[in-house]
């Protein structure tokens, strides 16, 4: 189930594809690059699991301003961080979906509502969501995605989720799943198998 | 769009040639004001005193606390650590055309502790007012949205209080972004002035929580456009036997303001003396122990001076008055001159456009949910359509 106390954002736009969030958070709880969350939708119905695969913070002159200041009091630094109303955007691409316990890896069929809320993944859903790779080809199908990079993000996120013992053995399978769909482009498997094994 | 431009744009160059030209001739009376500031310093308190008298009650000027008129005083260090706390408001006003009758008051608060190296404390506190008690005045009127104004500003300085109080004893400085003065006791009459003069004692009892505290007490005027040292330099220029209500008003500085006179008198991060406020409302200021003094701030690297008014519980002590000016010049260091604390405060109160049309949405959903119908006036329906234009796209 979802975590409660995990939530990470609300939605702000959205798709089928994917959806982007946007939240207040103290560093430590800002969303990872390749972790994986969860968007509420059909009225709390299903669940479309994302893969965040951008994470951006805007700026405005206020920001740009401190930051050009050299002589910057320490607190007026550490309000810039810890207080101004800045969020923290980030976009995540859908890779399945859940109704009750079960999962489905492939586009939802509704996407989320703009303000739904957006949970980080529980390790036990990140395991029981990545016992089949049925998800890959919707990574590898995305263009403009750094899908090498962040497919092994994701999958190392998903053996971190696992008993030590189970982690060497998943990220073989896994390494040998991209290897069937990237045949036709090998710089980019061997980029994803470098970054898997190191 | 509606507005021509081609039509306004020869208005918009004519209007910034006249600009152009009454700036140049300001600029050739400055010096004059200058020179009047300099030769009026070491004025005999009897002379001075013998003037204000002839010049009157209404007399809209500056009275001088000590007779060095055109000194430039240099900022003490700052002691740390110093509590700063800064409040600012922002309000949705009634509207008789939305679909219900309520208004606003949101406001932002900062507590800065200078020397900490710690985040500040941010707050963002809106508060919503639809009763019929709150809405309407004791003769069914509306209230106007001076009231609201009024509400505002003492939002603002009960906030001030709040703060300043959860430091009790501590070195602490307020500030407010604006002058002291509460301006809805002149501006309303009749039925409205009990309304009004139960909001000037409830703002009252802020700035006296305030002093309680023992916390320094401080509004920041950015640009401001008075003329009170100016007036006053024009008395002093008055032989006393002339000094009439005609004569005072034929200035010779009209059109310069105080900020353009201390440019050219004060040095960066210098402060003028202090003065008290020559106003008619600042007697019931006087008389609730909070009379309005004020002096002109140049901030390190920025060529214009603000006005910063004090209590003269303020401006009468060394070390609160040393307060006030090293906290200012600390917190200008990043903000071009102007406070941090009243930059950031000013964020978290400000409502936008798009955060009242949510509010309005809100209201009409709360209204929805509770049986009723909420319809908006017909005018504001048909301002709705003619202004959601919407661009064709395939």
């Amino acid at each position: 189930m979802t975590d409660k106390q995990g939530l990470i954002g609300r939605v702000t736009r959205c798709s089928t594809r994917g959806f982007v969030g946007a939240i207040r958070l103290p560093e430590p709880e800002i969303p990872v690059f390749g972790g994986y969350c969860l968007a509420e939708a059909q009225q709390g119905g299903s669940q479309v699991i994302g893969l965040i695969y951008d994470i951006s913070i805007q700026d405005d002159e206020f920001a740009r301003q401190m930051a050009a200041t050299e002589t910057a009091p320490a607190e007026v630094l550490a309000d810039g961080q810890a207080n101004r109303q800045v969020p923290v955007e980030f976009s995540a691409l859908a890779v399945g979906y859940r109704v009750g316990e079960a999962f489905h890896q492939h586009l939802p069929p509704q996407p989320p509502l703009t303000l739904a809320p957006i949970y980080r993944m529980t390790p036990e859903d990140v395991r029981a969501f990545t016992t089949s790779f049925d998800f890959l080809p919707l990574v590898l199908s995305t263009p403009q995605l750094p899908a090498d990079h962040l497919l092994a993000a994701a999958l190392q996120t998903a053996s971190e989720a696992r008993p030590a013992a189970e982690r060497r053995p998943f990220l073989i399978d896994a390494g040998r799943a991209c290897a069937r769909l990237m045949a036709g482009d090998l710089p980019q498997l061997q980029n994803l198998l470098r970054s898997l094994t190191s | 769009m509606s507005l021509d431009l081609p039509n306004l744009a020869p208005q918009i160059q004519s209007a910034g040639a006249k600009i152009a030209l009454e700036m140049a001739a300001l600029g050739e009376r400055l010096p004059q004001a200058v020179g009047a500031l300099r030769a009026s310093s070491g004025i005999d308190s009897e002379t001075l005193q013998a003037k204000l008298a002839r010049a009157g009650d209404r007399w809209p000027g500056a009275i001088p606390t000590t007779d060095d008129l055109a000194k430039s005083i240099a900022p003490p260090a700052l002691q740390t650590p110093l509590h700063v706390f800064g409040a600012d408001g922002s309000q949705i006003p009634p509207d008789r055309h939305a679909a219900a009758m309520y208004y606003l008051i949101n406001i932002g608060s900062l507590h800065y502790i200078a020397g900490s190296g710690r985040a500040p404390s941010a707050s963002s506190t809106p508060s919503l007012y639809s009763g019929n008690e709150e809405l309407y005045l004791e003769d069914g009127g509306l209230i106007g949205s001076e009231i609201v104004s009024a509400r505002r500003d003492i939002a603002e300085m009960a906030e001030l209080a709040r703060l300043a109080n959860s430091c009790h004893g501590e070195p602490s400085l307020a500030l407010l972004d604006n002058g002291l003065i509460l301006w809805l006791a002149l501006q309303v009459q009749g039925q409205q002035r009990k309304s009004a003069d139960a909001l000037l004692k409830e703002y009252l009892h802020g700035m006296d929580s305030i002093r309680r505290s023992g916390a320094a007490l401080a509004g920041v005027i950015d640009r401001p456009r008075h003329a009170n040292v100016l007036a006053l330099l024009h008395l002093l220029d008055l032989p006393l036997d002339k000094i009439d209500t005609d004569r005072l008003q034929a200035t010779p500085y009209l059109g310069l303001t105080d900020r353009g006179l201390f440019a050219q008198v004060l040095a960066e991060g210098h402060r003028s003396i202090s003065f008290i406020y020559a106003s008619p409302i600042n007697r019931d200021f006087k008389a609730a122990g909070h009379e309005v003094a004020f002096f002109y701030y140049r901030p390190p690297g920025v060529k214009d001076p603000m006005r910063v008014e004090v209590p003269t519980w303020v401006a009468d002590s060394p070390e609160l008055m040393a307060r006030v000016h090293s906290g200012l010049v600390e917190q200008g260091l990043t903000t071009a001159g102007f406070p941090y604390v009243l930059a950031r405060a000013h964020e978290l109160a400000v409502v936008s456009q798009a955060e009242r049309q949510t509010v309005a949405g809100l209201f009409e959903e709360s209204l929805l949910a509770h049986g009723l119908h909420p319809e908006r006036s017909h005018k504001q329906t048909a301002k709705a359509w003619l202004t959601s234009r919407r661009r064709h796209s395939l």
